[in-house]
């Protein structure tokens, strides 16, 4: 009995780092209406700022929030306007894709020029230490970044429902042309998304570094997981993205557990195959997260 | 090109000559690539070139394959190293049993297009990112799968061949022999990408691509259509996978099921030019010398600098030249505006014709008792209604009162929650489809109320279409599609892009694409609405001309003037119910009538 506990707090835990990496993922794809495949990336370059912050500087990786945060967000900002923008228009909005993965396969490849193949440690500042409460192990780091979590999907969650800018975004993600006639600045509104977007994956990278090693390829590692949960959350749902991470980190400790370490994968992808032909909407997703679709 | 005796129209100027030149041009172009892939390796003759050019081969092969899917039928899959990896394990496997790879390589093309069909049936019905993001997930199953069952593939350590050196194991000592077996193999693929682009299957998969429930309509079996595509790409991949397993002598789960691998694929196709035949084999050829010199001259310092070449390509070919290098050739070559003539409103050919209304013939089309909720809207309201053979039903009502609904249900891209709907078969029989292509091949054929053009595709290729649902042969349908242009005012635009037609033009190309079907049962949304009076009157005299072929109609209309001259029966739908049916005049003068359209204060007027 113990055992199991341990096994579901484990996925809950990790169910709330799926959730902080997913969280940027969802609202861009809500919002801008596009699936970021340089996501992953993203989280990895924040790591890699993160892991320079602390050992070069010498600081304890929280503090590095108040630097990768702000870089992301200018990243983000820089992609929309850069490379999604122009293509906004484009006849065949599947060549979006191709941004992002190029954009993705770039970066990747860049981190392996400047970093190696090599992993890169990020000091853990106790963060990677065990508490028991009762029974159950947690790590503090993996307290906090629970916490973090539940809070972001809050304050996104309020950020958009009760603020006049929040109101804007929604605007722009229901109908474009109609916001625009509105008074809304649309591009504008998109590169703040964006760069939102990717700030949450920045701070989620300050919170990952210290308890995962970092390398070029970390962001696939974690993107894949990230698709999952914004897909069974129901595409640009945000408290619908936190249930859903919750399920797969369940799915993926219990899994790991009960059927083998090495097949965790194989549950995880088959979950989200059933979903999306299933129910591609997603289990929370209502009827107007399924225009995405078609 | 070959039946100017069957269309002796006036064909639009600079075009018809131009072509064939153009063509002959492109012809000698490919020859020389093709010769220059295969003999500069042979003249340089060094272990590094003869890599470079091998490489070209195997990636423009495989790139080629992935187009047929990623390409032609338009579903993104960043999957396909799924297909390689089975070739190579297949390979490699009987390899190891002493079987050859030449047999190994049909087994795991076998086994891959199965597996292709498997898997793409159920994703068939996501688009775009959906899609791709379902074959990555099938692609990660792929190698854990792989890396987990170590006892039938190796797992992580991989799997190495026996070196038994010789054509029957594919392994060779010197590069001539894996030249030509790659250069081979590339022809061959590229030869089937020509063939399937140039016959019906072809037009059929971009039709898919472009508008997927008009291409339904037009008789098209978009899942059978898809599912073949898939299964000859998969199986293609397969055996290049074959080969390339052979080439390296080892494999392991890593390499063969790698996403970085499927993306590479996929991205050679988009740089060269998506949905073009020869575009990946342009792709390869410009890519792979530059990534293969930077992974030679700088060796392991620069780990990691040939992927972020291809990446940065990539990121730039999207931006700055979305339809890849064949489309900037095309650009260069082509100047504007030659090539497709801005459509403008043509007059759609005069019919002077005495109108004789003929006798109404024997029922073709019963619909019974119709039912249809959307949640708690009864959209259709038991609906019954027949069509006689060489009859012209007009369906009137208000906004809203459930025509189109009542369109989708009687041409199977809509369920009825009850009710029925029985077409009579040329053979007499009385049948009950469920979908659009059991429609179609009852020869039911529709409209679209919004016009739904294959964009990226010419006039006649549009109407070729709905003309191979009748004709199979390209030669055939080419004719089929001229002498239904000719007749619906639109042989002027033949090979003007569908994209450059105005809304009249637009409107004529739909009924001309399910004219070209050659159907017996005609179902017309609104086609006149948007355009001009004397196009309207136009469009009644086609119509009407179109009945004196034999072929029964039910139009859905707003425009009044038409209703009145040519309907012989017509069917007042308000609020999901039929509240008046009768002769033309006899309704409009049904007080229930004005009462659904003008409001009650009418009714006394």
């Amino acid at each position: 009995m113990d055992v199991f506990l341990q096994v579901v707090v484990n996925g809950l835990l990790l169910g709330g780092l799926f959730a902080i990496t997913s969280v940027g993922l969802t609202l861009i794809f809500g919002i801008v209406k596009v699936v970021n495949f340089a996501h992953g990336e993203f989280l990895m370059i924040g790591m890699y700022a993160t892991f320079l912050i602390t050992t070069r500087l010498g600081m304890h990786p929280y503090a590095a929030v108040a630097a990768v945060v702000p870089l992301l967000f200018v990243l983000g900002m820089m992609t929309q306007k850069f490379l999604i923008e122009p293509l906004m228009s484009a006849r065949n909005h599947d060549i979006q894709i191709f941004a992002t993965v190029g954009l993705s396969t770039a970066l990747i490849n860049l981190a392996l020029l400047l970093f190696g193949a090599d992993i890169a440690t990020t000091p853990a500042y106790g963060l990677r230490t065990a508490v028991e409460v009762g029974p159950v192990r947690m790590l503090v780091g993996q307290i906090v970044m629970f916490g973090v979590a539940a809070a972001l999907v809050i304050g996104l969650h309020l950020f958009l429902q009760r603020t006049q800018a929040g109101r804007g975004i929604r605007a722009v993600a229901q109908n474009r042309a109609a916001a625009q006639l509105m008074g809304i600045n649309v591009s504008r509104v998109y590169m703040i998304t964006f760069g939102l977007g990717a700030a949450c994956v920045g701070l989620a990278a300050t919170l990952v570094a210290p308890l995962y090693p970092t390398s070029p390829g970390i962001g696939t590692y974690f993107v894949l997981t990230a698709f999952v949960v914004v897909v069974l959350g129901g595409l640009g749902s945000i408290g619908g993205a936190f249930l859903g991470a919750m399920i797969i980190g369940l799915i993926d400790s219990l899994a790991g557990f009960y059927i083998g370490s090495d097949m965790r994968e194989v549950a995880v992808f088959g979950v989200f195959l059933l979903i999306l032909i299933l129910r591609p909407q997603g289990l929370f997703g209502g009827r107007q997260t399924l225009s995405h679709v078609s | 090109m070959t039946d100017q005796t069957v269309n002796p129209a006036p064909e639009p100027s600079p075009e018809p000559a131009a072509k064939p030149a153009k063509r002959t041009t492109a012809a000698i172009a490919l020859a020389a690539l093709l010769a220059a892939i295969f003999i500069t390796p042979v003249v340089v003759d060094d272990q590094f070139v003869y890599h470079i050019f091998i490489t070209i081969c195997i990636f423009a092969g495989l790139s080629t394959a992935w187009n047929i899917v990623g390409g032609f039928a338009g579903q993104l899959s960043l999957g396909h190293a799924i297909f390689y990896g089975i070739g190579a394990y297949a390979g490699i496997m009987l390899t190891n049993m002493g079987i050859s790879p030449w047999i190994g390589m049909f087994a795991g093309a076998g086994v891959a297009a199965v597996v292709a069909v498997i898997i793409s049936y159920p994703c068939f019905r996501l688009h775009g990112p959906f899609f791709a993001l379902s074959t990555i997930a099938l692609l990660e199953v792929f190698r854990v799968l792989a890396l987990h069952f170590r006892d039938f593939t190796g797992g992580a350590t991989g799997m190495m061949i026996p070196l038994n050196i010789g054509w029957e194991w594919m392994v060779f000592r010197e590069r001539l022999p894996a030249l030509i077996i790659a250069f081979g193999m590339m022809c061959f693929i590229l030869a089937v990408a020509w063939w399937i682009r140039s016959h019906r299957l072809g037009f059929q998969l971009v039709a898919t691509r472009e508008r997927e429930s008009a291409a339904r309509a037009a008789g098209v079996g978009t899942v059978k259509v898809r599912l073949i595509a898939v299964a000859i790409s998969a199986a293609l991949t397969a055996m290049m996978g074959t080969f390339h397993g052979m080439y390296l002598t080892f494999i392991e789960p890593e390499s063969a099921f790698s996403l970085a691998f499927s993306i590479q694929i996929a991205m050679f196709a988009l740089i060269g030019g998506l949905g073009s035949v020869f575009g990946p084999l342009l792709g390869a050829v410009f890519l792979v010398p530059i990534t293969e010199f930077a992974r030679g001259a700088l060796g392991a310092e620069a780990i990691g600098l040939h992927g972020f070449v291809y990446g940065a390509v990539l990121v730039m070919v999207v931006i700055f030249i979305p339809n890849g290098l064949m489309g900037l050739i095309g650009r260069i070559f082509v100047p504007r505006g030659t090539g497709t003539k801005q459509a403008d409103e043509v007059a759609a050919p005069e019919v002077a014709r005495t109108f004789t209304p003929p006798e109404p013939g024997e029922e073709i089309v019963r619909v019974k008792n119709l039912n249809k909720h959307f949640g708690g809207l009864h959209v259709t309201n038991d609906v019954s209604f027949t069509l006689r053979e060489g009859e012209i039903l007009g369906l009137i009502g208000p906004n809203g009162a459930g025509k189109t609904t009542l369109f989708n249900m009687i041409s199977g891209f809509l369920d009825a929650d009850s009710g029925t709907v029985e077409i009579k078969g040329p053979d007499g029989k009385w049948n009950s489809p469920t979908n659009p292509a059991d429609f179609a091949r009852l020869g039911v054929g529709r409209t679209f109320q919004i016009v739904q053009p294959f964009a990226a595709m010419t006039v006649e290729e549009n109407i070729m279409v709905g003309a191979f649902h009748r004709y199979p042969s390209v030669d055939d349908a080419r004719a089929a599609a001229r002498r239904t242009a000719e007749k619906m005012g639109l042989a002027p635009f033949l090979n003007a892009e569908a994209s450059s037609l105005t809304i009249g033009g637009l409107k004529r190309l739909e009924v001309a694409r399910v004219m070209a079907m050659e159907p017996r049962v005609l179902l017309l949304d609104e086609v006149m609405a948007g355009i001009n009076q004397s196009d309207v009157r136009r469009a009644i005299d086609l119509m009407l001309s179109i009945r004196d072929e034999g072929v029964s109609i039910i139009a859905i209309e707003h425009v009044m003037q038409a209703v009145m001259s040519l309907s012989d029966h017509v069917i007042v739908l308000s609020s999901g119910e039929v509240i008046a049916e009768g002769k033309p005049k006899a309704v409009v003068e049904d007080p229930q009538v004005i009462e659904a359209y003008l409001g009650k204060e009418f009714t006394h007027a």
